[in-house]
């Protein structure tokens, strides 16, 4: 224990610092809750967001925890299913012990279940929920996930001003995430002076992105533009060379996961992407994350782990400062001021749309099977 | 819209020969199968996602070169083949014919956890081990594995041919095909002959997951859904239990998803295949290759349905559950338990409208989750753009789910047997697609949300106590009305359309009207159950009412005994409950479900009530 804490320290992690009692927290556990998929079609999320949790857990815990008592978490598998996450909403609003809630996965489940939470004062935490009525359910829904008003428009300066697109493809995630995104960046592109020649929306189970390709060649465009998770995005970047397309391929940070690269193979060379997450970036935030992160699982870090890490940290904070109360606790994150985030930097949420406020991202370009930053190529468009 | 070019034309039809290829692969396995047992193999998808899998850890863990791994595929899930077959299928021989349907789903649930567990959620990939070289096709390329794809299937359908048509176990194979009974007579070991099916079919589809897995370089669990549904969709269109109509219908499917991409874009793709789903079955049910007496004598669609002496539940202890139920509120249960109730009575309705058309009627339907949603989007959109207060537009909503259900299911009224589940899977997926792509009503991906909630004579019925209550009533009402209705010459009618439908008209009696009117009540309780769900859920789209709960609400009726109205209740609150009861074990939960499941069909085929 000492020997980790002493790790931790010599690592310089500012992390939680403002109350880091640098002593091992013991007591009764402070419990938040958690719905999402553990099993089903998206149960890869859920191991992720648990990987997340877990890391997040250790080093709070180890510095004093909440007030000296350890935090802790009750995972409950939704499969996420509306009909599952609903009762376990009842579950976590009828169990004392659960001061905050973070998830669901995927907006049907999550949005089923916000009125419960809503009607019975405990903050649901969605973060990954980017759907652009997720908060509007009421006061005690928040989420500190990307809002894709702010980073599509980033996306659209790396496509049109960076990389000069001025004909974009855009391939799309059929779904409420994907299909908000689409319109948000169709918006930004041409208000940067660029057209959307096609768009395409495709079903997340798809695999087969021939004749979308055709489709998108026959269009005539001068670059594409990905708006896809990690394993879609491998799957089109795997194709996109059969159908004889040979444009620059800019996408959405969500695919920026070592798994894009290990799906995509040698197809993915050369995609840019603009990521909020990026484990090479200098901060200390995100140099903590990430260094503990690969010793306690042997492997790299996603996104996703990343938005759990940081979703934790946040309820952290919130439960600090809130002490044993649900409308406390509430209360407690429209007052949250830099909070540590490796997604945000600092995270603060707004008080009126109960969305964490700015975003940042680093150009990424993938390079001889690896993410690097491209950031040399900003200053060349620039001096174009 | 891009102007036409016969470059393009000639691209889209290499990608669709491409992925039709990819199609065969699967539809072969299941063509075989339908063709020996009379079997839809749910598990196909399954056994095709455990073949990559061995393909994977035999690459990652053993380096073996490709025709090794290929061999070793082919041996491991042929031998799965032969267990599912044995432990799975054999005992049920006898039992009504759902019974091995409903089998082949719970190996299906067991085995895709199974790999979830030992493999992880996340997708792998799966590296070709074939030389990267690229033949110009048009505009395109075509790569060694889709050339090594093709060659399989076409292979695979030679060898198919010649053992059937040269070898003795192949005509033990054929002649337990045309007559079960005949053959097993004739001391031929139709169970050899179904084990034998079984190991050649499953080898293929396993062996059609490691190359598809090596195409896409790309595999997961997850995979096995999407693979069974269109190997189910390629093989009728061919003609179900005929290897080279399998194979024709794997490319035409391929080239109209291509085709269909090519006129109106991708969110289109899947609408276009199941409408060449539909069409198929309306036009030519037997499929392009089958012939018409070759139909799988099926039109007794009695033996579908185990037949059995339902339990006989007093009045007075129904009353009294009734009245236990209603009271429950009362003694302050924990709201999760208040919502599992309220979740098992909305599934209830669902139930209701599922054993009066698959049990009473003899319609199995496997796409009743469309009900739901239409049910849903019609309340939703009323309350929200119509501004109709919420309790006219849920009984609204109800009418329009009955007559848009029945509609819909209508062009598949004389068909029988399997052909009714598939015509059903299919309209179910086309409702989804709608429900997708028509975004000037539904709103697309984005969904709706903010639905209000419940509202009773003008006041708000948020609470959870009032939701379980009207969802309570709304079960009772609609089975009280259900029981009258089976007690009167309807009920009769529609058991006699049931038991031999030939006879029933010989008597007089239009089979299409009396189904229409069991779709049509079954589509108002459905539709009734979906508006009240959404409005319990306040958001919905098109993925809300997925094809799972098709697959559920089929399970939930057979479990409790097909037809049987107090039986549907039971099977809802039963498997809306256990996945909760057995949340204690995580990970597991589903594992122990689906094992359930197995073991309930198996030793109480006619469900826990019996049919009626």
């Amino acid at each position: 224990m000492t020997l980790r804490r002493t790790l931790i320290a010599a690592l310089g992690s500012l992390m939680l610092v403002a109350s880091a009692v640098a002593a091992p927290a013991t007591g009764e556990p402070v419990y938040f809750g958690v719905s999402g998929p553990l099993t089903g079609q998206n149960a890869q999320y859920g191991a992720q967001w648990k990987q997340g949790f877990d890391l997040a857990l250790e080093e709070i815990n180890a510095t004093g925890g909440i007030q000296g008592r350890p935090l802790a978490y009750v995972f409950e598998d939704s499969q996420s299913d509306p009909r599952q996450s609903v009762a376990i909403a009842q579950k976590f609003v009828n169990d004392p012990r659960i001061l905050i809630e973070l998830g669901d996965f995927s907006s049907p489940a999550s949005m089923a279940a916000s009125p419960i939470y809503q009607r019975a004062g405990l903050t649901q935490l969605g973060f990954t929920n980017s759907h652009p009525d997720f908060t509007k359910t009421g006061d005690y829904i928040w989420s500190p996930s990307i809002s894709q008003a702010d980073s599509q428009p980033l996306l659209a300066d790396l496509a049109v001003k960076t990389l000069g697109f001025k004909r974009v493809a855009l391939l799309y995630l059929n779904t409420d995430w994907g299909r908000t995104s689409k319109d948000v960046f169709v918006k930004a592109a041409q208000e940067r002076g660029a057209q959307v020649v096609v768009a395409e929306g495709y079903q997340p189970d798809e695999k087969d992105f021939r004749s979308t390709l055709v489709r998108v060649r026959d269009a005539n465009p001068d670059g594409l533009v990905l708006i896809s998770y990690y394993p879609d995005g491998a799957l089109i970047a795997g194709q996109v060379r059969s159908v004889g397309l040979k444009q620059p391929i800019a996408a959405v940070g969500s695919v920026y996961s070592p798994k894009f690269i290990e799906l995509g193979g040698a197809a993915v060379n050369g995609i840019h992407t603009n990521t909020s997450f990026f484990p090479e970036e200098p901060r200390a935030e995100v140099q903590n994350f990430v260094k503990r992160f690969r010793a306690k699982y042997g492997k790299e870090p996603d996104a996703f782990n990343a938005y759990a890490y940081d979703a934790t940290v946040i309820a952290a904070h919130a439960l600090r400062a809130g002490g044993h109360n649900r409308k406390a606790v509430r209360d407690a994150l429209s007052q949250l001021k830099d909070v540590p985030s490796v997604i945000f930097g600092k995270a603060r949420f707004d008080a009126q749309t109960r969305r964490v406020v700015g975003v940042k991202s680093v150009d990424l370009i993938v390079k001889d099977g690896k993410w690097t930053v491209s950031e040399g190529l900003k200053a060349a468009a620039a001096a174009r | 819209m891009s102007a036409f070019s016969w470059t393009s034309w000639f691209d889209y039809t290499v990608n669709g020969l491409i992925i039709g290829n990819i199609y065969a692969l699967l539809a072969v396995g299941l063509a075989l199968i339908f063709g020996v047992s009379h079997l839809i193999n749910f598990a196909h998808g399954s056994v095709y996602t455990v073949g990559a899998y061995i393909g994977w850890a035999a690459i990652t863990y053993g380096h073996t070169p490709l025709p090794l791994t290929l061999l070793l595929v082919v041996l491991g899930t042929g031998a799965l083949g032969m267990l599912i077959e044995r432990l799975g299928l054999r005992p049920l021989q006898g039992a009504a014919r759902i019974a091995p349907l409903l089998a082949t789903i719970g190996i299906s649930f067991v085995l895709d956890i199974l790999v979830q567990l030992v493999f992880s959620p996340d997708p792998r990939s799966l590296p070709t081990q074939l030389p990267d070289w690229r033949l110009q096709v048009g505009s395109g390329t075509i790569g060694a594995l889709d050339l090594l794809i093709a060659g399989i299937g076409l292979a695979s359908a030679a060898l198919l041919f010649g053992f059937l048509r040269f070898t003795r176990l192949g005509w033990a194979v054929r002649a337990t095909a045309q007559d079960r009974d005949a053959a097993q007579q004739m001391g031929v070991n139709v169970h050899a002959v179904n084990q034998a099916v079984f190991a050649i079919a499953s080898a293929l589809g396993g062996l059609s997951g490691l190359l598809v897995g090596m195409y896409y370089n790309n595999i997961s669990p997850a995979m096995s859904f999407q693979a069974t549904l269109k190997g189910v969709v390629a093989t009728v269109v061919g003609g179900v239990g005929n290897v080279p109509g399998a194979i024709v219908g794997s490319l035409l499917l391929g080239l109209i998803e291509s085709y269909g991409v090519a006129l109106l874009g991708t969110p289109y793709r899947n609408l276009f295949a199941f409408a060449l789903l539909l069409g198929i079955l309306v036009w030519r049910p037997q499929g392009l290759f089958g012939r018409r007496h070759a139909l799988p004598p099926e039109p007794l669609t009695g033996t579908f349905i185990a037949p059995s002496k339902p339990l006989r539940l007093p009045p007075a202890l129904l009353a009294g559950l009734v009245a236990a139920a209603a009271l429950l509120p009362l003694a302050g249960p924990s709201p999760y338990v208040l919502q599992t109730l309220t979740n098992a009575w909305l599934y209830a309705t669902l139930a209701l409208s599922l054993t009066l058309v698959a049990g009473t009627v003899g319609q199995i339907s496997l796409g009743h989750a469309g009900l739901l949603a239409i049910g849903a989007y019609a309340s939703a959109l009323l309350v929200l753009e119509a501004k109709l207060p919420v309790g006219t537009a849920v009984l609204l909503a109800g009418g329009i789910t009955a007559l848009l259900g029945t509609l819909l299911v209508f062009p598949a009224f004389r068909l029988r047997g399997h052909y009714v589940s598939i015509a059903t899977l299919g309209i179910g997926e086309i409702v989804a697609l709608t429900i997708l792509n028509w975004e000037s009503l539904t709103r697309g991906p984005i969904g709706v949300s903010g639905i209000p909630p419940l509202a009773l004579f003008g006041q708000e019925a948020s609470s959870n106590e009032a939701f379980y209550e009207v969802a309570l009533v709304a079960v009772v009402v609609l089975a009280l009305l259900q029981w009258r209705l089976l007690r009167s010459h309807l009920g009769r009618t529609w058991r006699a359309v049931r038991e031999d439908d030939v006879a029933a008209r010989a008597y007089g009696v239009s089979p299409d009207r009396y189904k229409a009117l069991a779709f049509g009540f079954g589509g108002f309780a459905a539709g009734v159950g979906g508006a009240l769900t959404a409005h319990m859920y306040s958001y919905i789209n098109h993925e809300t009412f997925s094809s799972h709960i098709s697959v559920l609400a089929l399970t939930m009726v057979i479990l409790g005994g097909l037809g049987n109205i107090a039986g549907a209740v039971v099977g809802a609150v039963a498997l809306v409950s256990l996945p909760e009861l057995f949340r204690v074990t995580a990970e597991y939960r589903m594992l122990i479900y689906g094992l359930a499941l197995l073991l309930l069909i198996r030793y109480r085929p006619q469900g826990l009530l019996g049919t009626v």
